[in-house]
C-alpha cells in the first residue's frame, strides 16, 4: 500500500546533515509537490490495471455510440432498410457474414444487424448519462439543503426521500409510460409512431431520475450533517460569507469524493435499467435501434441465429460488468478505507 | 419499545396513503381522457358513459379519491354494460377490459410470485451463507479469491440476461409452468425449479459477500478468540459460535430483499412464463389497462412497506444494541 500523502521527497538518509561536516554551500532544496486528494485518487486510479481496462472498454462503447452513424455508412447500411431479397420463405436469412452484412441481417424483416448493432449503443449511454447527470444534480442540490439548512426543510426533504426509496421503483416503470402520453393530450391507443417513441424516452429517462436522485440525497445529506459542525464552515459564517457561497465552495469540494463514488456505481445499473424495461417492452419501442430490443426480438430465434442475441447480450453484459468493476475501482482509490 | 412502534406504523400507514393519492393523480387525474382510455380501442358511447359515471370522473378529484379509499374500506359497485357488480372490500378498482374486480385478478396471482420468491429465497440464503462462511474460514487462499471473483463476476452481468440465458439453453430443466402447490406439489416444484434456480443462483453470489464479510468481522471477534482459547474444534467456533452472530446483518438484508422481489419478480415471471403479479402488470400494461396497474402499484408499495416495518421492528428484537431513535 502507498502512502497517503505524496508530498515531500524526502532526501535519502545516507547523506549527513551533521553541520559538522556538512558541505558548505547553498542548503539542498526539498521539492514538494502539492497534490489536491482528488488528484491523489486519480493518480491512484491510474495505477490500477484493471481499472484502465475497463475505462478503455467504456470509451470503446462511447466511441462506437458517437461514430454510429459513420460506422454504418463505412459498412454501406442503414437501420431501417428492409433486405427481403437475403430472407427465404421461412423468415431466416440466407447468408451470415458478408462483406454487405458484417453481422448479417435479422431474421423476418431483414434489417443489417451491424447498424442495428452500433447504433443500439446510443440510447442506452444516452439513457444513462442523462439519468446520472440529472440525478446527480437533483440528488446533491437537495443533500445540501437539507443537510445545511436543517429545521422544516430537512424534514420535508427527508421524508420525501424516505418516501420515493419506499416505493415499487420497477411497477412505477411501468406504469408511467402507459400514461405518460395521455398526460401529454394524446390517445395512446390511437398515437402514432413518433409520439410513442418519444413519449417512451422521455418516460424512461423521468422515471429513472426520479427514482434515482433520493439515495444520493440521503447520503450527501448526512455528509454535510458532519460537515457542517466543522470548524471552516463556522468560520465562513462568521465571515459573513453568503449561503449559497458556503454551500458550493466551502461544502462541495469535500464531498467530490462520495459523489464520484456515487455516480460511477449509478452508472451501470441505468444501463441495465433501460435494457431491461425496453426488453420487457415498456422503453424504448420500434423502429428505434436498441440492444434491448434487439435482445427481446431475438430470444424466438436463438436456436437458428445465434449470434442474433448474442452480440447485444455480449455488448450489454461487457458493458455492464466493466463499468460497475470501474466503479469499484473508482470507489476504492477515493475511500482508501475501503480498499480490498 | 410500544412507542416507536406505534411511530413506525402510523408513518408506514402514512406512506402507504400518500402512495395511493398519487397514483390516483398520475392515473385518474393527469391524462386528459382517462375513461377513453380505459375504455380501449372499441369504444362505445354507451361503455364510456358507464366508466364516467362508475369511476366518478365528472366529480371533483377529491371526491373521486374519497370514494377509492371508501372503496377499499367497504367495498363499491362498478356498472359494466347495463350490468352491476359488487366489489368487494378491500376493493382496488374494476379491470373493464377483463370484467373482473383488481382485487381478485391479483389476489389470483399473489401464490404464483409467493411460491418464486419463496423457493428462490430458500436456495440462495442457504448456498449463499454457506459458501460464503467456507469464503471466510479460508479467507486469502486462491480459494476465497476465486469464490468472491466469481460472486462480483455473476452480480455484476444485468439479471435479466443471466435469467434469459438459464431459460432459453438449460432444457434439461423441467419445463416452466405453474402447478398449485395443493393440487400436485411434485409438478409445482418441477415446473419452478428453472426459476427457483435463476434466482438463486444470482442472489447467491450477492448473499456470500455478505456472509464472508460478515463472518470475518464476527471471527475477529473476542467471543470467538475465547471459544478457540477453549479448545473447542475450529468447526464449532465457526458453525456454533461465529455463525449466529454474523447472521443478524445478513438476515436484515434478507428480510429487505425479499419484499423488493415480491414486487420485482417482473423479469423472471415475464422470461419463464409464469402468471404472478409481474406478468399480470405487463399485460396491464400492453392493453393500458389503468385500474390493474394502479391496484398493482398501491400493492406493491404496501407489501414493500409492511415488509421493511416487520425487518425493522424484528431488527430491535434480534440485536439489542440497536437504539430506538
Amino acid at each position: 500500500m502507498e502512502p497517503l500523502i505524496e508530498e515531500a521527497a524526502v532526501e535519502p538518509k545516507g547523506a549527513s546533515i551533521d553541520a559538522m561536516t556538512a558541505p558548505t554551500g547553498e542548503p539542498k532544496k526539498v521539492e514538494t509537490r502539492h497534490k489536491s486528494p482528488t488528484q491523489i485518487a486519480l493518480a491512484r486510479l491510474r495505477k490500477d490495471r484493471l481499472a484502465m481496462v475497463c475505462l478503455g472498454i467504456f470509451i470503446f462503447f462511447i466511441l462506437i455510440a458517437v461514430f454510429a452513424p459513420l460506422l454504418a455508412k463505412l459498412e454501406g447500411q442503414d437501420t431501417t432498410t428492409l433486405h427481403q431479397d437475403l430472407i427465404d420463405e421461412y423468415g431466416f436469412p440466407t447468408i451470415s457474414f458478408t462483406s454487405e452484412h458484417w453481422f448479417g441481417i435479422e431474421p423476418r424483416l431483414g434489417r443489417d444487424l451491424f447498424a442495428r448493432f452500433v447504433y443500439g449503443a446510443r440510447p442506452s449511454l444516452i439513457v444513462a448519462i442523462t439519468v446520472t447527470a440529472i440525478t446527480a444534480v437533483v440528488g446533491v442540490c437537495m443533500g445540501l439543503l437539507s443537510g445545511f439548512l436543517g429545521g422544516w426543510i430537512d424534514r420535508v426533504i427527508s421524508w420525501v426521500v424516505d418516501f420515493v426509496l419506499s416505493l415499487p421503483y420497477l411497477l412505477f416503470a411501468i406504469a408511467a409510460p402507459a400514461v405518460i402520453l395521455s398526460i401529454m393530450g394524446d390517445n395512446p391507443t390511437e398515437a402514432d409512431v413518433s409520439q410513442v417513441t418519444r413519449s417512451r424516452f422521455l418516460a424512461l429517462i423521468l422515471v429513472l431520475s426520479f427514482f434515482g436522485w433520493a439515495s444520493l440525497a440521503r447520503l450527501i445529506r448526512g455528509e454535510v450533517l458532519s460537515l457542517r459542525e466543522r470548524e471552516f464552515i463556522a468560520a465562513a459564517k462568521v465571515l459573513g460569507v453568503p449561503t449559497r457561497k458556503v454551500l458550493f465552495k466551502e461544502l462541495l469540494p469535500n464531498l467530490v469524493a462520495p459523489i464520484i463514488i456515487a455516480t460511477s456505481l449509478a452508472l451501470p445499473t441505468y444501463i441495465v435499467a433501460e435494457a431491461g424495461l425496453t426488453f420487457l417492452g415498456v422503453g424504448l419501442v420500434e423502429p428505434t435501434p436498441s440492444w434491448g430490443l434487439t435482445i427481446s426480438n431475438a430470444t424466438t430465434y436463438y436456436r437458428a441465429d445465434p449470434l442474433y442475441l448474442w452480440l447485444p447480450v455480449l455488448a450489454i453484459s461487457i458493458l455492464v460488468l466493466a463499468l460497475s468493476l470501474l466503479g469499484d475501482s473508482i470507489r476504492d482509490a477515493f475511500d482508501p478505507r475501503t480498499r480490498r | 419499545m410500544l412507542f416507536y412502534i406505534l411511530r413506525r406504523v402510523i408513518s408506514a400507514i402514512s406512506v402507504v396513503i400518500v402512495t395511493v393519492v398519487c397514483s390516483f393523480l398520475l392515473f385518474f387525474a393527469a391524462p386528459h381522457d382517462p375513461a377513453g382510455v380505459i375504455c380501449g380501442p372499441k369504444c362505445t358511447p354507451e361503455r364510456l358513459k358507464d366508466i364516467t359515471n362508475s369511476l366518478n370522473l365528472d366529480q371533483p378529484v377529491v371526491e373521486q379519491i374519497g370514494l377509492y379509499f371508501k372503496g377499499i374500506v367497504v367495498g363499491r359497485d362498478y356498472t359494466a354494460g347495463g350490468v352491476t357488480r359488487h366489489c368487494d372490500a378491500p376493493c382496488l378498482g374494476y379491470s373493464y377490459i377483463l370484467g373482473v374486480p383488481v382485487t381478485d385478478l391479483l389476489a389470483r396471482a399473489v401464490p404464483v410470485t409467493l411460491s418464486i420468491v419463496i423457493g428462490g429465497a430458500t436456495i440462495y440464503l442457504v448456498f449463499g451463507v454457506l459458501i460464503g462462511t467456507i469464503a471466510a474460514r479460508v479467507r486469502g487462499t486462491t480459494l476465497d479469491k476465486a469464490t468472491v471473483g466469481t460472486s462480483l463476476v455473476i452480480g455484476s452481468v444485468p439479471y435479466f440476461i443471466v435469467a434469459l440465458v438459464i431459460a432459453l439453453y438449460a432444457t434439461f430443466l423441467p419445463k416452466s409452468q405453474y402447478v398449485s402447490f395443493f393440487d400436485n406439489p411434485i409438478q409445482w416444484a418441477g415446473g419452478l425449479l428453472a426459476a427457483w434456480l435463476c434466482l438463486g443462483l444470482t442472489n447467491s453470489a450477492q448473499y456470500t459477500r455478505y456472509s464472508r464479510a460478515s463472518m470475518i468481522e464476527a471471527l475477529g471477534q473476542d467471543f470467538a478468540r475465547t471459544a478457540r482459547s477453549k479448545g473447542i474444534s475450529e468447526r464449532r467456533v465457526v458453525y456454533r459460535h461465529g455463525l449466529r452472530a454474523a447472521m443478524t446483518p445478513v438476515i436484515t438484508i434478507f428480510g429487505v430483499d425479499v419484499a423488493y422481489q415480491l414486487v420485482n419478480t417482473i423479469f423472471t415471471e415475464r422470461i419463464f412464463q409464469l402468471p404472478g403479479l409481474g406478468t399480470r402488470i405487463i399485460n396491464a400494461f400492453n392493453q393500458y389497462d389503468l385500474p390493474v396497474l394502479m391496484g398493482g402499484v398501491i400493492v406493491g408499495a404496501t407489501v414493500l412497506v409492511v415488509m421493511n416495518l416487520v425487518v425493522d421492528i424484528l431488527y430491535t428484537v434480534l440485536d439489542p444494541r440497536v437504539r430506538l431513535g
